[in-house]
């Protein structure tokens, strides 16, 4: 009995599997959820296994030598591993998810996936200066794209899928879900209004779920509560924006400067310059541990004004080298954290001084170490929004939240005037990869239709007669004309259907009838016309052509969609981006 | 299918290993931060506070609501002179668990250093009637104690009454609770209990010097001069070398022999002792008034010398007594408001006081 309901129950959730395959919405809603839990369980034994290899080569009351030893066999191990096995495993993994999504169809090997998992743990165990969270990212994404691959996906389901693992693999790995999801949409798919907002949101909800119910609810910095002292303060936050964006702006060129130079030595050398990381971090790691490792335990203490302002400053300065050093050199391992320590300590050596000089004006040093963290963030990483989360939801304190959008604003600024590629792209373009940026695309939509239409001179009486208006359009070069009388446009009427008019013998009759008829039919434009607005842009307007197959549309209010305030063909297009006919007579009507 | 059955097996095995490296964290580190919390608490018993609250904030970093930690933390901080900092942490502490007794005799204490008395008397109530994981009954009359000596340094006379009343009966009845008792119940105002204390006491111990030396000077607050020179000499009959006891002796017999009031004085022995008062006064009063006198008190000097010289016969001298001894104490009026003011416990003193009454 129990032998035959085993295979028709197996047939059944097979069945139910095969439906579920067959609703994108049900599996893409199924498949978010599983992503989260997954990415949720794997990011929570990086972290964990992470610690305790920590643990273990740096013992309580190890020889300082071992700080030296400790980081070099470690990058001189995982470089080796990470050239011969795994070369899409090095680095942060946020330029390499984003190369996969937007060139590669979401496509990352599940062998990436744990070289990134095992390279990453072991190289920052072991002391590099670098950060879990931009390798838990690709390890979230890979995860999802390799299940969406393996369920036969299509690569569009692939593309949608990647976001989500992104999403759960940063809401675990910082204990932020809302900054995972708004970090997914604004730096991995360069757009807030992104359509997979959806399944990110559920996939990081899960994924964090998964962290909360294993590692309990502690926040990833327990902070005091602060708050404003005086109004002046509002200045000095000013004066962290300002000093945070040149902080970060230094970072970022010094990392390119030096990764470009490393990418200029000669091949043979590439499986062994994470040594000069690990070396690096190594030597300032003997006279200063605190630089060793992602160092949050020292960024907990800034945030507590725990540490002296002399050592915050020599600790702002030697973490940007240390970082800069073992990024550039190729150690697995991300910036997001060190930019939350550099971030820290920039901010509290701003707080110590402005608390020496004011002190009753202003709050202690770990409040402005507080701010600094997204300061920084926002001006390395250049994704603002996120920052601001981020530090919400990484602290708990929702006070500082007014600081830290001026600050915040301030170092974006900065970073964006003296570093107009942000970190990412940078490194992407370095590696001869260029990805589109919300920036690039956000210039791509910036040409709009009002600057390329023309004024609508030729639009048809719908009591036109078919033969006149024939000889009208052999005369022009569109193959469709507006419709309209003083009510506004009726809609487009192509040559073509004039022309199968005539030659029924109906060239005496009106355009009105035809317009009627090809309504009535469902082959005409006139119901549901295309059209354009004049404020959207002309790759839109290109799209529609596309759809409609007609060389021209109309351009109509938005305020009445009756109302045409011009036409646009596809020469005034090409020819607004520069690539028309020499010698048009058409001249597109500013 | 394939693939499902995969993810969720991969799932099962990733629960099991996280928990697995979940609980070893766990272990280890219990183990660091117990190591370094040693290592603080040894700090700071050498003294070397700053020393200690760093290690123990590391271990507090590891293993997060350790109340132990938190509350030898806040004792650092506090031994360090770092007040404002040790209540905050303690502050952390009473918002978890506001009956914690511990927590709060530390905060009662911080609040002393702080000047803020009134809400260490608050804290320290809260900690005589808070939770106490050990031997609560011995650590709530040690904090009633602590609170008692507080209150006898401030010389809160009423707030050291109340705080002793309720202690009576619970205190230890060994002599040298019984012993201190006593000397509360006599800085709190309290000389009659005080007396009965160190009768008690007498009961018991008919030999104890101490109980001799406390029943004295209980008796000499209740102004009972010659009961309380019979009692210091006692005393010193039994520890001849308590020069504290001596000295008490010494101010009762001037007492004795100055007090106008005492019974069974004749006439000519009260008027004596008037006369020796008026004598006294002028000599406090002209220590302090300086080259140019206030007219009043010239006036009063003047009368007084007049008062010395005269002779008065047996028949006034009752009379004059008591005018001499409303001269006395108009004198020693006028002499408290000079800037240095006269010992309280001085032998003049106590009896122009006693007249005054």
């Amino acid at each position: 009995m129990d032998s035959n309901q085993r295979p028709s129950r197996m047939a059944k959730l097979s069945r139910s599997l095969d439906r579920l395959r067959q609703s994108e919405d049900q599996l893409s809603l199924v498949l978010s959820l599983l992503i989260g839990a997954l990415v949720g369980l794997v990011v929570v034994a990086f972290i964990l296994l992470t610690g305790r290899l920590a643990a273990r080569m740096y013992p309580a009351g190890g020889s300082g030598w071992r700080r030296i030893l400790v980081p070099v066999l470690g990058s001189l191990s995982t470089g080796y591993l990470l050239w011969r096995y795994f070369p899409f495993a090095r680095g942060s993994g946020i330029p390499q998810t984003r190369f996969a999504l937007f060139i590669d169809d979401g496509r990352i090997l599940f062998r990436t996936v744990l070289g990134k998992f095992f390279c990453c743990s072991a190289s920052l165990a072991s002391g590099i200066a670098l950060g879990r969270e931009g390798p838990s990212v690709q390890v979230g994404a890979g995860l999802a794209s390799v299940i969406a691959r393996n369920l036969g996906l299509n690569p569009k389901q692939v593309k949608a899928l990647v976001p989500a693992g992104c999403a759960a693999a940063l809401a675990a790995a910082f204990n932020t879900p809302i900054a995972a999801v708004l970090f997914s949409l604004e730096e991995i798919m360069g757009d807030l209004h992104a359509s997979v907002l959806g399944s990110v949101v559920l996939s990081s909800a899960t994924s964090w779920m998964v962290l909360h119910l294993i590692l309990g609810d502690d926040p990833l910095f327990h902070v005091a509560g602060y708050r404003a002292v005086h109004p002046v303060e509002f200045g000095v936050y000013a004066v962290l924006g300002v000093v945070g964006g040149l902080g970060s702006v230094s970072f970022v060129k010094l990392l390119l400067g030096l990764r470009a130079w490393f990418m200029r030595l000669p091949k043979w050398t590439a499986c062994f310059q994470p040594v000069a990381g690990g070396l690096t971090v190594g030597l300032i790691g003997y006279f200063v541990p605190e630089v060793l490792g992602v160092g949050y335990n020292h960024v907990e203490k800034v945030l507590n004004g725990d540490i002296v302002l002399k050592v915050v400053v020599l600790l702002a300065v030697l973490k940007i080298v240390a970082t800069a050093v073992c990024y550039a050199s190729g150690n697995a391992g991300g910036i997001f954290g060190p930019a939350l320590f550099i971030g820290a300590m920039m901010g509290a050596s701003v707080g110590g001084v402005a608390h020496t000089l004011f002190p009753s004006y202003t709050a202690g040093p770990g409040a402005y170490a507080l701010v600094g963290m997204g300061t920084a963030f926002a001006g390395i990483v250049r994704t603002p929004l996120t920052s601001v989360f981020m530090i919400f939801e990484i602290t708990r304190d929702y006070t500082i939240i007014v600081p830290l959008m001026i600050s915040n604003l301030i170092a974006y600024f900065i970073s964006y005037k003296l570093q107009k590629q942000p970190i990412y792209e940078a490194l992407a373009r370095q590696e001869g990869v260029h990805l589109p940026t919300a920036h690039s695309r956000a210039l791509a939509e910036r040409m709009q239709v009002s600057e390329a239409m023309r004024s609508p001179s030729a639009v048809l009486s719908p009591d036109l007669l078919i033969t006149m208006v024939l000889r009208k359009m052999k005369a022009g070069e569109f193959d469709a004309w507006p419709v309209g009388d003083a009510e506004g446009v009726w809609g487009m009427i192509r040559s073509s259907e004039l022309e199968q008019a005539a030659d029924d013998g109906a060239s005496n009759q009106k355009v009105a009838v035809i317009l009627r008829e090809g309504s009535r039919s469902g082959h005409s434009t006139t119901e549901d016309p295309p059209y354009v607005h004049p404020d959207q842009s002309l790759s839109l307007a290109l799209e529609q052509m596309g759809t409609s197959g007609l060389n021209v549309l109309p351009v109509v209010s938005r305020a009445n969609v009756h109302q045409l305030v011009g036409i646009i063909a596809l020469d005034d297009i090409l020819n607004a981006y520069g690539v028309a006919k020499r010698g048009s007579s058409m001249e597109p009507n500013d | 299918m394939g693939t499902f059955t995969l993810v969720f097996l991969a799932m099962a095995a990733l629960f099991a290993a996280d928990m697995f490296l979940a609980k070893m964290e766990k272990a280890e580190s219990q183990v660091e931060a117990a190591r370094l919390f040693e290592q603080g608490r040894g700090l700071m018993q050498r003294g070397e506070n700053a020393g200690a609250i760093e290690r123990i904030k590391d271990a507090i970093s590891i293993e997060r609501g350790n109340r132990d930690y938190l509350r030898t933390l806040a004792q650092a901080q506090f031994a360090a002179g770092k007040t404002a900092e040790a209540e905050s942490t303690l502050t952390e502490l009473l918002q978890s668990d506001s009956t914690d007794g511990l927590t709060s005799l530390i905060m009662g204490r911080v609040m002393v250093k702080e000047g803020r008395f009134a809400e260490a008397l608050s804290y320290f109530h809260r900690a005589m009637y808070g939770h106490w994981n050990e031997n609560a009954a011995e650590n709530r009359l040690r904090v009633r104690f602590e609170l008692i000596d507080l209150l006898a340094q401030r010389n809160s006379k009423e707030e050291l009454l109340a705080e002793l009343l309720p202690v009576q009966d619970d205190a230890p009845r060994d002599l040298r609770t019984r012993t201190r008792m006593g000397q509360l119940f006599l800085l709190a105002g309290s000389p009659a209990r005080a007396v009965d204390v160190f009768r008690g006491i007498l009961h018991n111990a008919p030999g104890n010097a101490d109980a001799y030396a406390g029943l004295g000077a209980a008796e000499f607050a209740r102004s009972n001069y010659r009961a309380a020179q019979r009692d210091f000499q006692t005393t010193l009959r039994l520890a001849p070398d308590d020069q504290a006891t001596r000295q008490r002796l010494d101010v009762c017999n001037e007492l004795l022999t100055l007090d106008p009031t005492m019974r069974g004085l004749s006439p000519a022995e009260h008027f004596s002792r008037s006369l020796k008062l008026v004598e006294l006064t002028v000599d406090e009063a002209r220590q302090c008034i300086g080259p140019n006198p206030s007219p009043e008190l010239q006036g009063l000097l003047d009368k007084a010398g007049t008062a010395l010289k005269a002779h008065v016969s047996a028949a006034h001298e009752s009379e004059v007594s008591e005018s001499n001894l409303d001269l006395a104490e108009q004198l020693w009026q006028a002499r408290k408001a000079c800037k240095s003011p006269p010992a309280v416990d001085s032998s003049l003193a106590l009896v122009l006081t006693k007249l005054a009454q």
